[in-house]
């Protein structure tokens, strides 16, 4: 399921194209080492209610508390911003409805991998440096 | 005028038959089109599952996280047990790692939208 498990075959059936897959990567690789927060991006779908359905995936992860879930279901036309105790600190909700918000917008646009890059993008810089 | 026809014939413009002058003029425009065609088609046909919202749009899910081992396959408790197997001494420690998880669950923060 994740990028490191799945074999490329899988990952160019996904919804990113190569060229947004290495944005992403480079989106998420730099988040990650200026916040010191753990981000990832979920693209798939959301079983309902899609809040719980995220938040359950969020728990997945090795330190939920330090962590942000980007969950996005294209065919359900949804998108869930999960922060833990520790990230929702550094990423308040009101900044994240609002990466929340010009996300939604790339994605009305039918653009996937730019909303993504640009979601990390405004998330890691609220967080600030760590 | 007998001069003027041995030219054209030395020059081959009388020597090619109704075939060849089709096969000439339609055939090798005809091969370019197809030719450009095929380019075409062969660089969308991969790609050509694109996402446009409100249409059905097929594809494998993903996860993505810079490092992987941050992912843990089993949920916590399972993870718990696991060092406690391992280390007895521990096994005081493991025993708040559920509780102190099930606390952080509620806490989690972020935001919804839909487009």
């Amino acid at each position: 399921m994740t990028a490191g498990e799945s074999t490329g075959r899988d990952v160019l059936d996904g919804p990113f194209t190569t060229r947004q897959l290495l944005r992403i990567d480079e989106a998420l690789r730099l988040a990650d080492r200026s916040t010191g927060l753990t981000f990832s991006v979920y693209a798939g779908a959301l079983d309902e209610p899609a809040r719980e359905s995220a938040e359950k995936l969020h728990a997945q992860l090795a330190d939920p508390a330090a962590s942000v879930l980007i969950a996005l279901s294209p065919n359900q036309r949804q998108m869930e911003i999960v922060t833990g105790a520790e990230a929702r600190r550094r990423i308040p909700d009101r900044a994240a409805k609002l990466a929340a918000l010009s996300m939604a917008a790339a994605f009305g646009g039918g653009d996937l991998g730019g909303g993504v890059v640009q979601g990390l993008a405004m998330l890691a810089d609220h967080a600030g440096r760590s | 005028m007998n001069r003027i026809f041995w030219s054209l014939r030395r020059l081959g413009a009388l020597s090619l038959s109704i075939i060849e002058t089709t096969l000439w003029f339609a055939g090798v425009p005809l091969a370019v089109v197809l030719g450009v065609f095929g380019i075409v088609f062969a660089g969308t046909s991969r790609r050509s599952r694109r996402y446009r919202p409100g249409r059905p749009f097929d594809f494998t899910p993903v996860w993505f996280l810079s490092s992987p081992e941050l992912l843990t396959g089993a949920p916590t408790p399972g993870h718990a047990e696991l060092t406690t197997a391992q280390r007895p001494a521990l096994a005081a420690a493991s025993t708040d790692w559920p509780q102190a998880d099930a606390s952080q669950e509620h806490v989690t923060g972020g935001a919804s939208d839909r487009w």
